[in-house]
Parts: structure tokens; C-alpha cells; sequence
């Protein structure tokens, strides 16, 4: 009787052991979990002026190949304040974040955003061009 | 032998436990509370939000006492500073009928106001009474702090006082429910408060902040605008501004920020701008134009010699007769 005790104490002991030694999901300096995924693109692009309400005059156009974001926006938008908002592909992470307004003035240096993929091997920059409705 | 021993030791443990948990969960016998003798009284403040100089502050003040030891005689409400005129007691006790509709009985002569102190003399025999009190506003008490003092007599001589606050009063002021309209009153002067048309507007030109506009272009979305005189002319087309008239300000836009003072029949009304945002507000690298206003926009704009700070709300427009009606609260920063 003692000796059965003794064994499913010791099985209990190793399956403890295990259990606390196993690895954990690695993350990124953000505390985002690195998966495997290689997907690294923006799918969807949105500008939102202080209000909120979308400025966009139709739908941003995309381009992954040339990795450029083109999209034009209500006359009269306020370009030095406004929300950029990304949907990208999934596990990836935009460099550098963003915070808050952002100044999209500089319509001649197009601002830039960096996606990296889900395994952060894969960094892709877009370029953000903005115009403005006539 | 050892064995039974054991067992009768935990055995007694165990009885003992569930005979502390049976007493434990024993229920108290239930006393009915007893009424005090003394005469009694409770203030609460109905009105929610800012203070603002020119509205109201609502209490509801109620005072009782045993009907075998007397009856209400007096209430009074002393505040700090003195209430503006309309500054009243009500001198009827309200009650809640079954339909919801609070009905009042009345119960003194009408109050009297005189300096800081409003007083209602009761003049039916009753031992308790919800009375409730309106403190307007007063310009005096504009930045400070009100306190009021509720008290109540009773017959048999007896006084009891409960004091509320002290309620800060906002630094800010408003101003509702003007009109502006396409080419006629479209210059709004956020230091007078007032919208001008164009001969007026001449005449206080060094006040002029802000023009009014509406243009229904069929390419772009311009809809209701509020631009400051020095705007890019794009911003202002066909406008031709009064002589003098050429102040620029700081706009911000947003949407939905539906201030309960400013708006108070709106659906999500909840929202109440206080002091502290006009003072936290930062409108650095904000532009002199917002366009494209429609109802429920606003607009949170800086005078260019920075001593007004204010929130332009757009409580209704019209597009067929390019005209709308907006509500501002306003701050003074110098």
C-alpha cells in the first residue's frame, strides 16, 4: 500500500515538473505573441478626421505590390490632424505605432508606416499618399 | 483500542464545527426601528452638471417631526452669496402620483426672498414636508464656491439645519439657440456672444471670430461651415466680408459631443462641458476653417487673441434655407 502511495506521488511530482518546465508561446518587445504566419500586407486603410467621421472620398487604394497606400479625402480636410487606421494581415504589427493625430501635411514626403509579418521576419514599408479633393 | 480513540477525537471535532456553524447562521430577531422624537431633515441637489452663472441650482429640502410632538413652522434656505432674481422656494410638497406626474400640495404662503435667505412660513397643520428650492445663479458668484444652509422650525421649538455644498461655480458662460443664416446673420462674435449680418458685423469688426456660411457644391461636401475671416478664401467663396472684418481662430471639429447644457432634448444628451475642458484644451497646429458641419457637429474654437476658449454645438440646420441654429458655451482665459 505504501509503495503504491510512493509511485503516484512521484508520477504526480514529475507531471508537475513538466507541466511548469514547458516553453512558453514566445512574444515580441510589445508582449505580442510571434507565431509562423509570413502573411505581411495592409488589407484595409482609413482616415479619420478629428470628428472621427471618415474623410476618405472612396475607397483607398491599396497597392501590395508597390507597397503605397493612395487615398484622397474631402476638400477642406484638416491634413495636419487626422486618424490613419490599418487593418492588416493577421499576427502583424505596424512600426511605428500610432498614438494619436498625425500630420499628413507634407503631401511631397509621403508618410511611411513598416508592417512585419507574424514570425516579425518580414517587414514591408508603405507609403501613405494623401490627396485632396479639388 | 488507538484506533477508536482516533476516531472518537475527530469524531467530537466535527460535532463540535457543525454545531458553530448552526449557531453562527442563527438569525437575529427583528426589532422595528423606532422613530426619533427630534424634528428631522434630508437635502439633496436634483440638478446635475456645471454650475453656470444664469441657471439653476435645485434642491429638494425635506423636514418632519412626530405629529404627537408639533407641527412644520418655518424653512428657510440661507445661501453663501445671494441668489439672483427668480431665486425661490416652492411652497408646495410634492408628491408622486400613480401616472408619474408629480403633483404639489400646497402647503405655506409663497416664499420670501430677502438678501441670502429665502424662507417659506408653513400655513397648514402638517409634520412633514418635501419643499424644494431653486438658487439661481448669481454673476457674483461666478469662479467661487456656494454653500446653502437648509433649516427648519417646528412648533414645539425646535430647529434643525443641514448645510450642501460648497458647489463650485463654473468660470464659464453660455449662450442658446442662435440663429445664423446664409448671408444675413453669419458673423458670430464669440466675445459679444452675439451673431451680426454684415452692416452690424462693420461695426463690431474687431470682434468679429467666425462666419457662417452654407454651400451646396454638387462635387465636394461643404454643407454648414463656421470659417474664421482669415481663412483661405476657398473656404469662404462668395463671401465678402465687412470692412475690417479679419480675425483668424483656432477650429476644431467633432461629432456627437452632444453637451446636456447646450442641447437638452437630445436623445444621448448625457455629456456635460465643464471648466476643466475648455483649460485642458489644446487646439496647437488646429486650422481657422471647419467644414462640412451638419446637426449634432460641433466646433471647439480659440479667439486669435487667446482669451476665449469656446464650444459652438449645432443643435438643427436647415439646407433648403442654408441656416442653423447653434448653442455655445464659452470660457474666458485672460
Amino acid at each position: 500500500m505504501k509503495k503504491n502511495i510512493t509511485i503516484a506521488l512521484a508520477i504526480l511530482m514529475a507531471a508537475v515538473t513538466w507541466a511548469s518546465c514547458k516553453k512558453d508561446a514566445p512574444v515580441d518587445e510589445d508582449g505580442l505573441l510571434i507565431t509562423t504566419r509570413r502573411d505581411c500586407y495592409v488589407s484595409n486603410f482609413e482616415l479619420l478626421g478629428t470628428d472621427f467621421v471618415s474623410v476618405r472620398v472612396g475607397s483607398a487604394d491599396i497597392d501590395t505590390t508597390q507597397q503605397t497606400i493612395k487615398v484622397t479625402v474631402q476638400f477642406g480636410t484638416d491634413l495636419k490632424n487626422l486618424y490613419p487606421q490599418f487593418t492588416l494581415a493577421q499576427d502583424c504589427k505596424l512600426d511605428p505605432k500610432i498614438t494619436g493625430l498625425t500630420d499628413f501635411s507634407d503631401t511631397l514626403n509621403p508618410r511611411k508606416w513598416t508592417v512585419i509579418s507574424g514570425d516579425r521576419n518580414i517587414r514591408k514599408p508603405y507609403s501613405v499618399i494623401v490627396s485632396v479633393q479639388p | 483500542m488507538q484506533y477508536i480513540s482516533k476516531y472518537t477525537g475527530f469524531a467530537s471535532l466535527l460535532m463540535a464545527l457543525l454545531s458553530l456553524s448552526t449557531s453562527s447562521c442563527k438569525k437575529d430577531s427583528y426589532a422595528l426601528p423606532v422613530a426619533s422624537d427630534k424634528l428631522q431633515n434630508q437635502a439633496i441637489k436634483r440638478t446635475l452638471g456645471p454650475n453656470i452663472v444664469g441657471q439653476q441650482i435645485e434642491f429638494a429640502y425635506a423636514m418632519a417631526i412626530l405629529p404627537s410632538k408639533g407641527k412644520l413652522a418655518s424653512c428657510t434656505a440661507e445661501a453663501s452669496i445671494a441668489g439672483a432674481p427668480g431665486t425661490y422656494m416652492e411652497n408646495r410638497s410634492f408628491h408622486t402620483e400613480q401616472t408619474g406626474a408629480d403633483v404639489g400640495d400646497t402647503v405655506g404662503l409663497p416664499s420670501v426672498t430677502n438678501g441670502t435667505t429665502t424662507t417659506v412660513t408653513y400655513t397648514v397643520d402638517t409634520s412633514a414636508a418635501t419643499l424644494r428650492y431653486y438658487y439661481v445663479i448669481p454673476e457674483a458668484a461666478r469662479g467661487k464656491t456656494v454653500t446653502i444652509k437648509f433649516t427648519a422650525t417646528s412648533s414645539d421649538g425646535e430647529s434643525i439645519s443641514t448645510t450642501m455644498g460648497p458647489y463650485t461655480i463654473a468660470q464659464m458662460d453660455m449662450k442658446l439657440n442662435m440663429k445664423v443664416s446664409n448671408d444675413n446673420m453669419m458673423y458670430i462674435s464669440i466675445a459679444d456672444s452675439t451673431v451680426y449680418n454684415a452692416a452690424d458685423a462693420a461695426t463690431h469688426a474687431a470682434s468679429i471670430d467666425l462666419v457662417y456660411l452654407y454651400r451646396n457644391r454638387p462635387n465636394s461636401a461643404f454643407n454648414h461651415a463656421l470659417v474664421a475671416p482669415a481663412a483661405d478664401t476657398q473656404y469662404l467663396p462668395d463671401v465678402t466680408l465687412p470692412t475690417g472684418v479679419n480675425r483668424t481662430a483656432k477650429l476644431r471639429k467633432t461629432f456627437n459631443l452632444q453637451d446636456h447644457n447646450l442641447a437638452p432634448n437630445e436623445q444621448y444628451g448625457g455629456i456635460f462641458i465643464d471648466d476643466i475642458d475648455f483649460q485642458q484644451l489644446d487646439l496647437t497646429g488646429s486650422p481657422n476653417y471647419a467644414i462640412n458641419l451638419k446637426q449634432d457637429a460641433g466646433v471647439w474654437v480659440e479667439t486669435a487673441d487667446g482669451k476665449y476658449r469656446a464650444y459652438i454645438f449645432f443643435n438643427s440646420v436647415s439646407n433648403s434655407s442654408g441656416s442653423a441654429v447653434i448653442s455655445m458655451k464659452r470660457y474666458t482665459l485672460k
